[in-house]
């Protein structure tokens, strides 16, 4: 079960946004003249607050920051953010209590049991991972009939049988069949023991033996509250980048849409008015992913949940790293897509092909980061800055990356995004106030 | 002075010449209607003075400069295609749009709450874009190309979609940015709003400058026009077959007639003497809506461009 939740929690999410980018690509009004309705409609007489403009240098800060201040009091980044915070919680909180162990195992005695039986019993359960607490039993009815009521979780029978209510698997890895099988051979060892009239003291020796600790000459992988944590971070970075990339998209496209690009332009030159929507939109999102990282870390001490134990700051600050990196890079892929689409209808053909690549990112860093064994294509694609963004958190926090190997990967990434600007701010300065037609690729190529 | 000039702009688009050695120049201080049938390149050569075209050849200065993006920020844009974004206040839209343009907070507020006051929208200043008439609409995009009080205004299309109300508002705006000292640029199809509006015209065809002026020159420049009316009849029977005279308007059987050689008043009376008694007779100046069919008609003929100095007819 525990084992499955994260696959679910994946394939909802990136059904989840599909779904809100359809959504967001259908239901905008393209024109202001088109009137009411669209989601930027606010309810009938909420009070806006006063756009004060940040201060922020030039006139790129100041479309950062009307960018910035117009989405972050809008009701898409509300209902948004409540959204992330609803699946870091869910991720953060649902694995504590399905994996919530009965730490106390009960088990019923009936007939007679020797002292160092009993003790060799009670011994089995710390391997285990449990306490376990003997119930005296008047008769093998009264035990079964217990065992029926789930009173206790398994019984020995006049210390030569074990019965549990359960179907005796040899593949199941429960606590309560771990221990049956532990106790069955505990309790069959010491009555030989007994039956080979050893003292006392002699049976003690032998029912206390344990196996030996185990060494292994391959180092140690990561532990589950490592891959736990990288899987979350994965689940922030895929909505954040996905959210975002879309917003660049559907915002250039609405500037071309409702021809306000046209007066913009006139009045400063189309590379800082990219600039400045990429960077407004970004800090939108760092808004939100500070939000979730601050809820996280909250809920984390507040419930005791060991599921983010491997939240060091080394991971936290991979995670936000790559999620600069990764919006970086994509953000102008998405608004220069953006700036060739006329109408809103056309945001979907165009948002979910672009969508291909995080989303491979995502489930190839995703099975990394639950099968904490991270895969040679993983290691590729931590390099690949399409792909890094989701691959490097996970190797850093399953502590397969050097510190040079992160360095290494975030120049690439820096010099790809310049590059990927460069060709961003060429495509958009050609489409951003052309109509009717899509600007061919050879167009393009030509400038 | 300041002034405005575009000089030999040419821009092709693939086998379409939008834009062909079109000059001209705006003067400060008074209203220049800049006219042209659909696709004549006004919009185009519009759009060239704020860098929004890629100009294949000329060049486009401000007080005998080439226009940089300084300049720009103190010229204001009012474009064919209307927008605003639909989402943001209209008061809020025109603060960000007057800072963009070098305002500081303070003046931009102030700025665009006086113009919202001015167009008569003041009480919409809380309201999203896209919740306000179209009128109104149109009023804040014109308070848009206002707000940050700039010296040049290039204004494509004002009076499209605007109720009568709305016409003589724009036409205040304009007449008195212009007594201001601005130079004020616009292009309209209305062209008998434009008589009203504009001391003087440009006119182009097919990217091409065919006639340039004061309105009073172009007016009374031209072929001579008179009005006639001869009792009993509405047809104007009397005037066909007289030579160099053509009937331009019947109006009830008062007729517009538009004289060319050898045709002059005098013949002309003198005819309608003989038709019957003359209840009508009057010399008229010449419309801009026939200034503006003649030169187009003329331009389209010989491709060569006029000013108003060289005469419009050749």
């Amino acid at each position: 079960m525990s084992s499955i939740l994260p696959i679910v929690i994946a394939v909802a999410a990136v059904f989840f946004v599909i779904y809100r980018l359809r959504r967001q690509s259908g239901a905008q009004g393209p024109r202001p003249r088109a009137g009411r309705g669209g989601l930027l409609v606010a309810p009938p007489g909420a009070g806006q607050p006063a756009l004060r403009l940040l201060p922020l240098p030039g006139d790129t800060g100041l479309v950062a920051a009307r960018e910035f201040r117009v989405r972050a009091r809008g009701r898409v980044f509300r209902i948004g953010t409540l959204l992330v915070l609803v699946i870091v919680s869910a991720a953060i909180v649902v694995p504590a209590l399905l994996g919530h162990k009965p730490t106390i195992q009960r088990v019923g005695v009936a007939g007679p049991l020797s002292a160092p039986v009993r003790a060799a019993v009670i011994a089995d359960g710390p391997g285990i991972g449990v306490t376990v607490t003997l119930v005296p039993e008047p008769s093998g009815q009264a035990a079964t009939a217990d065992l029926r009521a789930g009173h206790i979780d398994l019984a020995v029978l006049d210390g030569s049988r074990v019965v549990t209510d359960k179907p005796a698997a040899a593949s199941d890895t429960s606590p309560t069949a771990q221990l049956t099988r532990s106790v069955a051979r505990t309790v069959g060892t010491g009555e030989a023991l007994q039956a080979a009239n050893l003292t006392a003291a002699q049976a003690a020796v032998i029912t206390g033996a344990r196996p030996l600790p185990l060494a292994s000459l391959q180092p140690g992988g990561p532990g589950t509250t490592q891959r736990n944590t990288s899987y979350v971070g994965l689940l922030l970075l895929f909505f954040m980048l996905t959210q975002y990339n879309a917003w660049t998209l559907t915002g250039v496209l609405e500037e071309k849409s409702s021809r306000i690009a046209e007066v913009l332009l006139a009045a400063l030159p189309p590379a800082r008015l990219l600039a400045g929507k990429v960077i407004g939109i970004g800090l939108t999102a760092f808004l939100q992913a500070g939000l979730a990282v601050a809820v996280a870390v909250g809920e984390v001490r507040a419930t005791h949940s060991d599921v983010l134990n491997g939240l060091t700051p080394l991971t936290v600050a991979a995670t936000l790293t790559w999620l600069v990196l990764g919006y970086a890079f994509y953000a102008w892929v998405y608004a220069a897509a953006g700036s060739t689409a006329d109408r809103q209808e056309q945001a979907q053909s165009l948002l979910i092909p672009l969508g291909l690549p995080v989303i491979f990112g995502f489930f190839v860093a995703a099975t990394a980061a639950l099968s904490g064994n991270p895969s040679a294509l993983v290691h590729v694609l931590a390099y690949l800055p399409p792909t890094a963004p989701f691959a490097m958190p996970v190797l850093v926090s399953l502590g397969a990356a050097s510190w040079w190997q992160f360095a290494l990967s975030a120049a690439i990434s820096v010099a790809c995004t310049f590059g990927v600007a460069r060709a961003a701010i060429a495509v958009y300065r050609a489409s951003i106030l052309r109509t009717g037609s899509r600007v061919s690729l050879r167009e393009l190529m030509a400038r | 002075m300041s002034r405005l000039e575009l000089d030999g702009l040419t821009r092709r688009y693939g086998p379409v010449t939008a834009l062909n050695q079109l000059s001209f120049s705006v003067a400060a201080g008074q209203v220049t209607g800049f006219l042209g049938p659909n696709g004549a390149g006004k919009t185009t050569a519009m759009r060239a003075v704020f860098g929004l075209t890629a100009l294949d050849a000329g060049a486009v200065r401000w007080n005998g400069r080439l226009v940089t993006l300084a300049d720009r920020r103190r010229f204001g844009y009012l474009p064919e295609e209307r927008g605003l974004y639909p989402g943001m206040l209209a008061a809020e839209q025109l603060e960000y749009l007057g800072r963009l343009h070098g305002l500081s907070p303070v003046a931009a507020a102030s700025a665009a709450a006086g113009w919202l006051e001015r167009l008569g929208i003041a009480a919409r200043a809380r309201s999203k874009v896209e919740s306000l008439s179209l009128g109104n609409q149109q009023r804040v995009q014109l308070a848009s190309a206002l707000v940050h009080n700039p010296d040049l205004l290039v204004l494509d299309e004002p009076l499209s979609g605007l109720d009568p109300e709305g016409i003589d508002a724009v036409g205040e705006v304009l007449a008195s940015q212009a007594r201001a000292g601005k130079c004020v640029l616009f292009s309209s199809h209305q062209l008998d709003l434009v008589e009203d509006l504009c001391e003087s015209v440009v006119i182009i065809d097919r990217g091409e400058l065919v006639a340039q002026g004061t309105v009073e020159d172009l007016a009374t420049r031209g072929e001579p026009r008179l009005v006639v009316r001869v009792a009993g009849d509405r047809d104007g029977a009397w005037a066909r077959g007289l030579a160099g005279v053509r009937v331009s308007e019947n109006d009830g059987g008062a007729l517009r007639l538009v004289l060319s050689p050898p045709a002059d008043p005098q013949s002309v009376l003198r005819a309608a003497f003989a038709a019957g008694p003359v209840t009508e007779f009057a010399v008229r100046r010449r419309r801009l809506s026939e200034v503006f069919r003649e030169a187009v008609a003329h331009g389209g003929g010989q491709r060569q461009a006029v000013t108003a100095q060289a005469g419009v007819h050749q």
